[in-house]
């Protein structure tokens, strides 16, 4: 079917529910797109030529760009940059029923001008893709993008898109220090409590001890570069939990977006022997480690990391109760997407429906129950 | 059921008498003491009960021989001495380390009571290679040294071929090499990738998890398929990680295997017989039905070593493993993979060390 | 793809033998996702358009070599046998069209199928 065939079978056909939350699509401006949105104060960042900034580059880069070769657009465009090349890969392809909207967006050394570069990011995926004409069928979601590293900054953000009925979740970065249990950020806890908006992390880069920096050495090559990665995000959970973050904030709901997951399990017995020892060093953690985990930290399935034997996979999930703190996610258009209805064929049967639908109902907000039915849209499971 | 205490950490009793085991230049120069700063354990680094009235804990083998063969019912235990902090003199640092190699060989392994039940690590400087052969040469011989040390801290991943001469010798030597977190203070990075952590739980929580950096570097830049002898020993613990991450190696590392040829294998097959983890009091799920497949997973069961880590306050006690572990399970761990990798099978039936030990 | 889709377990005359040139492929609509045949130095080979890892459409995934410690070449890597792996689109796993395996083990296989040239005719049965 044509995608205008689509389209105009989509009227009346009604509601359909919804099978599949993506917690991670990754839209990308159109050349130029950017810079009409940008304040002033993000202008310094604009004003220079820039050329490719990659290093720890992905197999065969130069041709594939770090993306799924089939999702660059037909005549010219960089995968992700057209909605509905996206709604047709995506949605009507693969099974997605709502996407979660999670654009990159360069850093600067400025905390400032960071976030003039996430407030433009904010309007213009209001206006290219959370719009009217972009989100006919009602299934893309919008994350508020802020610069953590400037938290009033943040929270004025926040303040500013919360009312908005496409956007679900706030987006932050985890490579700036210190790391995120330092009371400095309450401020973007507080506004977003206040609002009741997760606040999700997608892995991104930065530059010299912000790339992330391992404290013993950078690595070589991207494999263990972004293998290793996932340490930021379980220090983050250890900075969380240990600085009372979830105490200070108990209604407080964090996501973390493709940083692999099966590593919870173990940091979750570690950080619950450690606190057991240790407990008159942080007497305002008043819980075990894993509980504050189960209650206030998401994570997205994709990427899947597996062994060979695949009930060792099984195992894990039933021990992390992963149908108590996983999201599924496709990571469309990078090249480390993962198909919903491959995923569903690793995670127990009992656990399906919690992760590919319930939890992400359940932590967005405006995530709907039903959406407008798409004739010939792939059935994930 | 015998055991092996693969991790026991030793020191000086005092800085008189490291200098006293020093020569000048190094023998007048200025140094840390073993105790942490910014990181040391609020209310003490050491349990109370290896403390004893002037006395550096863990520096005296009359009274730590008592308290592990004797009350805790110890075999053999493999004693690792701590040095000074990573420091920016390298040459330094080597001596530094020389001297804690002479003290632990004369005072410890070659003791007369107990010397047959101790076993010795050499340590070394990565950063000072020159230093760090001549030390191994000097003491790879030595009967009753099984392996060299070297700390967790560096500049740069243990994979990056600055390190290789290192693993040559170690693996010439037919001796495996430990990777600890070096005390005191020096020249090392913040430990956390976000820089300094605000409380001593997340410090310990993470700081062990460092080795995953290097582990994962040492498998892509092929170290395994060079030095097909080597082995190495994670010696803070925290082995259950291993598991996710070599999940995640080889599932993302997989395509990325074009950019390596020098590490053709997918990652996880590099592990058995060359990678190794202390077992202590923090590692595991703990007494969990689940812990007995969990260890088998990966291939742990042939990995992990029981090291008490004492006298420092999370000093393990191997009679409080988990009972969901199998009796093969706990033999390995105990002792087995610890025998086979140190070579103390004869050790264990009695055999034993008694060869007339010469001064090198 | 378009829609009307020949059917599978029997011989296809997809085309003449010129029309693929060495190092170039083409895709038929045969079966559930299509048929790529290619030219590999002069031998031709049929592969299914689907990738057994997460089902990518693997016929729009480049042909490459693989790389091998050269001690000789700049960087001590160089490519050999160019052009006789495809690389999934996706997740660019290779797969070497003479065997329909991957070089890295474990091992995981792509559907191939039997190929043949009669009076410069590219027969595929599949």
């Amino acid at each position: 079917m044509t995608f205008s065939e689509i389209r105009e079978r989509a009227a009346g056909t009604g509601q359909a529910p919804v099978r599949v939350v993506d917690s991670d699509v990754h839209p990308v401006p159109k050349p130029g797109m950017l810079v009409e949105y940008l304040p002033e104060a993000g202008r310094k960042a604009f004003d220079h030529k820039i050329g490719d900034t990659i290093f720890y580059d992905a197999p065969d880069y130069a041709h594939a760009k770090a993306m799924r070769v089939d999702a660059f657009v037909p005549g010219g465009g960089f995968p992700g940059s057209d909605p509905d090349l996206a709604f047709r890969q995506l949605v009507v392809e693969a099974g997605s029923d709502v996407g979660i909207l999670e654009p990159g967006g360069r850093s600067h050394f400025l905390p400032e001008v960071n976030s003039a570069i996430m407030t433009a990011v904010n309007h213009w995926i209001d206006n290219h893709w959370l719009d009217k004409t972009n989100n006919w069928h009602g299934r893309w979601r919008g994350s508020i993008c802020a610069s953590i590293d400037d938290p009033r900054g943040t929270a004025r953000e926040i303040e500013y898109w919360a009312g908005h009925p496409y956007m679900s979740q706030i987006l932050i970065k985890a490579e700036p220090r210190p790391a995120w249990g330092d009371p400095k950020y309450d401020p973007v806890w507080a506004a977003a409590v206040k609002h009741d908006l997760p606040v999700s992390c997608h892995l991104s880069r930065s530059r010299h001890e912000e790339l992330p920096m391992p404290p013993v050495g950078f690595p070589s090559y991207n494999h263990d570069f972004m293998v290793t990665y996932s340490l930021l995000a379980a220090n983050q959970v250890q900075s969380l939990i240990f600085d009372g973050v979830f105490e200070r904030f108990p209604t407080l709901k964090i996501i973390l977006v493709e940083h692999a997951f099966t590593w919870i399990l173990p940091l979750m017995w570690r950080m619950d022997a450690v606190w057991a020892a240790r407990k008159s060093d942080v007497p305002h953690v008043r819980r075990k480690p894993s509980d504050y985990v189960k209650d206030h930290i998401w994570f997205t399935t994709q990427p899947l990391d597996y062994p060979e034997d695949k009930l060792e996979l099984t195992n894990a999930l039933e021990w992390m109760e992963a149908d108590k703190i996983l999201l599924f996610s496709s990571d469309y258009p990078h090249w480390t997407f993962d198909d919903p209805r491959w995923v569903i064929k690793h995670i127990p049967e009992r656990m399906r429906t919690a992760i590919m639908r319930d939890n992400g109902i359940a932590v967005y907000k405006n995530v709907p129950q039903t959406v407008p039915a798409i004739e010939g849209q792939t059935i994930a499971y | 059921m015998p055991i092996i205490d693969a991790s026991v950490h030793v020191f000086f009793p005092g800085n008189g008498d490291l200098r006293g085991f020093m020569h000048e230049p190094y023998k007048s120069r200025g140094f840390p003491d073993y105790e942490m700063d910014w990181y040391g354990a609020p209310g003490g680094e050491y349990v109370t009960w290896a403390q004893r009235d002037g006395m550096y804990p863990g520096s005296d083998p009359d009274f730590t021989a008592r308290q592990l063969f004797s009350e805790r019912k110890i075999d053999l235990a493999i004693l690792h001495p701590m040095t000074r902090g990573m420091m920016p003199d390298r040459h330094l640092g080597t001596a530094l380390a020389a001297a804690h190699n002479e003290m632990l060989a004369r005072r410890w392994l070659e003791h007369d009571t107990y010397g047959e039940r101790f076993r010795g690590t050499i340590r070394v400087v990565p950063d000072d290679i020159d230093g760090a052969l001549k030390e191994i040469e000097r003491w790879k011989d030595h009967p009753r040294m099984v392996q060299i040390g070297i700390p967790l801290q560096s500049h740069a991943l243990y994979g990056k071929p600055q390190f290789w001469p290192l693993w040559e010798a170690a693996a010439d030597a037919g001796l495996p090499v430990a990777v600890h977190t070096e005390v005191g203070s020096g020249i090392d990075n913040a430990p956390t990738p976000s820089g300094v952590p605000r409380t001593y739980p997340h410090y310990f929580t993470f700081m062990a998890l460092n080795y995953v950096y290097h582990l994962m570097n040492m498998i892509a830049e092929g170290v395994f398929e060079r030095y097909r002898d080597l082995r190495i020993v994670f010696a803070d613990g925290a082995g259950d990680m291993v598991t996710p991450f070599i999940w995640r190696m080889d599932t993302f590392g997989r395509p990325h295997l074009e950019q390596t040829p020098w590490a053709p294998e997918m990652p996880g097959d590099y592990l058995p017989g060359h990678v190794y983890f202390i077992h202590g009091s923090m590692d595991g799920p703990g007494d969990r039905p689940e812990a007995s497949e969990w260890l088998r997973m990966t291939g742990k069961e042939d990995m992990v070593m029981f090291g008490s880590s004492y006298p420092h306050w999370h000093a393990a006690d191997h009679r409080e493993l988990p009972s969901a572990w199998t009796g093969e399970q706990r033999e390995k761990v105990l002792s087995g993979n610890a025998a086979k990798l140190y070579g103390l099978q004869d050790a264990l039936t009695g055999g034993g060390s008694r060869k007339q030990v010469t001064h090198p | 793809m378009p829609t009307n889709r020949l059917p599978t377990g029997r011989e296809h005359v997809v085309c003449a033998d010129d029309e693929i040139p060495p190092g170039t492929h083409k895709v038929f609509p045969i079966g559930r996702h299509g048929v790529g045949v290619y030219n590999v130095n002069g031998v031709f080979y049929a592969i299914a358009n689907y990738c057994p890892h997460e089902g990518g459409p693997l016929c729009s995934g480049r042909t490459r070599g693989r790389s091998v410690v050269s001690d000789r070449a700049p960087g001590g890597a160089s490519v050999v046998r160019d052009g006789e792996f495809v690389y999934c689109p996706w997740h660019q796993w290779g797969f070497e069209l003479a065997t329909g395996t991957t070089a890295v083990k474990p091992e995981w296989s792509i559907r191939t199928y039997p190929v043949r040239v009669v009076d410069h005719k590219i027969i595929v049965t599949a």
